[in-house]
């Protein structure tokens, strides 16, 4: 057992720190800039780092994804949308056609196309196979027929594509009859869903009659249960977001310190700073919680109970972040307004926490999840 | 980075794991504990012949050059048995002082005796009014031509009884709370003026109220630099911790464990206990808590052996984790377990019990707390605050 950086490792974060340095856009240029900094990744070969390497991955190692993972969690990136690139891309490569893999891989790894994911419905959230929105292929087996409604849809409104879930078939097992679909956007009718605070993310999504050639069936009919599982592992994994956590703590103890309490800072109060300290234990705790399932994983082993863990509690812990920002902001942090009342961080605080209210609920609500590693780790029903 | 142990390091693993599965069922356990000095001097002989004892100590003294992490090891197997034998006082506690401060001809002395067996030895370092403060050092050590007296006394002293020597720390320097001044000294355990009321603990385990009352010792015995000893002991306290940590851990497996066992066969209204969601969400926060700690067994234990700069904060991280969740396992443990869980006689209470009490050693949750808060790096006050809000894949 050895934790030491061995001198490749410290070459390559020496590499991924400069070139940060050099080429990443900040400030407003973070979206100006955007495609520009996608191609310079795109150059160097780092624009889609979990990638397996045929499909243009880098091939790291372990130690390897956590050094970029700490050293961009460290900083500001232009986001990308984790629907195409982290959640679909997977389940192309696995399942997808060479036809599917040419037509829809490509636009993802340039974020030239923007996907949305047709899973939950009003009756089909932590009981997801209990989904309705029913897809009946015509006579000569060429076009499915859409007819439903999904909601939860995140940034729908931008997407020009949604992969989809449908249902099939009724004669079997819930989970017998779904069939995966890619369904462009253009004939789907989306109404914005407005969440705690006035935010706009998550949309619901009428379906009538919309036509789906059998091209965009990914696999076979009535399987799509198999290939969304395998996604929804992958999605899990996705969201723990542990080191951007930490590096909250860090923004949290900066801004902290410009909070007043009298002569001395919010930095100074003991009960304050103690629970700073709590929540950054926890997270060093998972950091290499988060190391040891990578670990484990590099020896080409699915992601098991760890990514539920990681899920688990990295929801968790973003959520206690965005608690303790508020905290800090105190008074300001009720500002919903274009003004400036107070410290600058303490407005954003706000909308954070209340967006983190749904951190334990999307991907598997915590609940589900602790079954989840009930069934995997303990071999209980 | 590497979390995969040796060869070496299995088969360390599989022979304590075979020892505690040969010799620690419950029974042994609790009648072992009563008798005499609270342990098995056959166990005792066991250790010293599958070298356990000397895994610390240079191999040029017999020992096996052991790290940390092959403690770790170790500690873990003998935690899921809550093994009795002084191997934590002397191994690790006194093998740790001996290591970092002893001169040639005191670990000439002292190691080929206790990796044979022969020698037992403990560290005095807790006083009355010293909570869990090192540097707190009433104990005074005054020069007298070529030796020093000794006056003072330490509290709950692991196996203080069955101790052949003490290290413990005494002031010859400084005011009682001053860093500076504190000395190590080795202290025969049948010396004059040497005198100890001796408690069985509630885990089981012995300890010992010391007194020290004009004892002489030779300058001979002064373990490292005179008023060098506060360093000494803080490595002792580190060794003792991430020692203590493994040994947590592995009562926690054995825990949740018997806990998923228990209810899985337990049957009310119908069901056993393991199918109602409550009780296997409770399960599962035990086994995530576990994990969680271990993972931070792991770290400490690596950033130790490798010098780390994180190294220092992660032990108060280790210790303070432990304390909390090590609290949450146990009591849920014994919760889970019903009236059963209340009585002697199930495994369960016995690990919460030792869980327990190892909060209180070293330092507990709310000491390593304030000291992890007052360490840990604090970025530059930043009037400039980021202002875009911190972002989860539902705000993209």
């Amino acid at each position: 057992m050895d934790i030491s950086l061995t001198e490749p490792d410290l070459e390559f974060r020496r590499e991924v720190r400069e070139f940060l340095d050099q080429h990443l856009p900040t400030g407003a240029e973070m979206w100006t800039k955007r495609d520009e900094w996608f191609e310079k990744l795109r150059a160097k070969g780092w624009d889609v780092p979990k990638w397996p390497e045929e499909f243009g991955g880098p091939g790291w190692s372990p130690t390897q994804h956590y050094i970029w993972d700490k050293e961009t969690a460290d900083r500001t990136m232009p986001p990308v949308s984790p629907f195409g690139h982290v959640m679909l891309a997977p389940i192309l490569m696995k399942y997808g056609t060479q036809e599917q893999i040419d037509r829809f891989l490509p636009s993802i790894r340039n974020n030239t196309v923007n996907w949305c994911q047709g899973y939950s419905e009003p009756d089909a959230g932590s009981d997801l196979a209990n989904l309705q929105c029913k897809a009946v292929l015509n006579e000569d087996g060429t076009e499915y027929t859409v007819n439903g409604t999904k909601i939860w849809t995140t940034m729908a409104h931008i997407a020009q594509w949604c992969f989809c879930l449908t249902r099939t078939d009724n004669t079997g097992s819930k989970q017998e009859g779904i069939t995966f679909l890619l369904i462009p956007m253009d004939d789907v009718e989306v109404k914005p869903i407005f969440t705690l605070g006035g935010s706009h993310h998550v949309n619901q999504l009428f379906f009538d009659n919309v036509k789906v050639p059998v091209e965009n069936r990914i696999g076979e009919e009535n399987a799509g249960w198999t290939y969304a599982k395998g996604l929804l592992k992958h999605e899990r994994s996705g969201i723990a977001g542990i080191s951007k956590t930490l590096t909250g703590i860090k923004k949290l103890k900066a801004n902290a310190q410009t909070v007043r309490v009298g002569d001395s800072t919010l930095m100074g109060d003991l009960g304050f700073r103690n629970k700073v300290a709590e929540a950054e234990i926890e997270l060093r705790a998972l950091e290499f919680t988060e190391l040891r399932s990578l670990a484990a994983a590099a020896g080409g082993n699915e992601p098991g109970p760890e990514s539920s863990i990681l899920k688990l509690k990295g929801s968790f812990m973003q959520q206690r972040l965005a608690e303790l920002t508020i905290e800090a902001g105190g008074i300001y942090s009720s500002n919903n307004s274009s003004e400036k009342a107070g410290p600058a961080f303490a407005k954003g605080g706000m909308a954070s926490y209340l967006a983190g209210r749904a951190a334990t609920v999307y991907g598997g609500c915590s609940e589900v999840q602790k079954d989840v590693i009930a069934k995997s780790v303990f071999n209980l029903k | 980075m590497d979390f995969q142990l040796s060869e070496v390091q299995e088969m360390l693993r599989n022979s304590v794991q075979k020892f505690v599965s040969d010799n620690y069922e419950l029974p042994s356990r609790i009648e072992q504990q009563k008798k005499g000095m609270g342990y098995s001097e056959e166990h005792w002989k066991t250790f010293a012949q599958l070298g356990w004892l000397g895994l610390p100590f240079a191999e040029e003294y017999g020992g096996m050059g052991g790290d940390a992490v092959d403690l770790m090891v170790m500690m873990e197997e003998f935690g899921k048995g809550l093994v009795l034998e002084p191997f934590y006082p002397t191994v690790v506690l006194a093998g740790t002082a001996i290591n970092a401060g002893a001169s040639s001809a005191q670990k000439e002395r002292l190691i080929p005796g206790i990796v044979a067996g022969e020698i037992k030895a403990t560290v005095g370092y807790a006083e009355e009014q010293s909570r869990y403060n090192l540097a707190d050092v009433a104990t005074s050590a005054r020069e007298n031509g070529d030796s020093y007296i000794i006056n003072g006394a330490k509290s709950m002293v692991a196996n203080g009884e069955t101790a052949n020597y003490y290290i413990i720390s005494a002031r010859t320097a400084g005011d009682r709370t001053d860093d500076e001044g504190i000395s190590l000294f080795l202290v025969s355990a049948d010396a004059e003026g040497v005198n100890g009321t001796h408690m069985k603990t509630v885990d089981g385990l012995r300890a010992s109220e010391l007194t020290f009352d004009n004892v002489e010792v030779s300058k001979d015995d002064l373990i490292g630099d005179l008023n060098g000893g506060l360093e000494i002991l803080k490595k002792v306290a580190t060794n003792a911790i991430l020692a203590l940590s493994a040994e947590a851990v592995g009562a926690m497996e054995v825990l949740y464990k018997d806990t998923i066992d228990y209810t899985a066969q337990r049957i009310q209204f119908d069901h056993p206990l393991a199918e109602f969601q409550t009780v296997k969400h409770r399960m599962v926060e035990m086994f995530t808590e576990t994990e969680i700690t271990r993972s931070m067994l792991y770290r400490a234990t690596m950033e130790v052996v490798d010098g780390h700069e994180d190294a220092e904060i992660d032990v108060h991280a280790l210790k303070f984790l432990v304390g909390k969740n090590g609290r949450f396992v146990g009591q849920n443990a014994v919760q889970l377990h019903g009236g059963m869980g209340q009585t002697e006689e199930l495994r369960v209470g016995h690990y919460f019990i030792r869980l327990t009490v190892m909060d209180s050693l070293f330092g507990d949750t709310n000491h390593h707390l304030n000291h992890y808060s007052a360490k840990m790096p604090l970025p530059e006050a930043n009037d400039e605050a980021v202002q875009r809000p911190f972002r989860t894949a539902a705000n993209l």
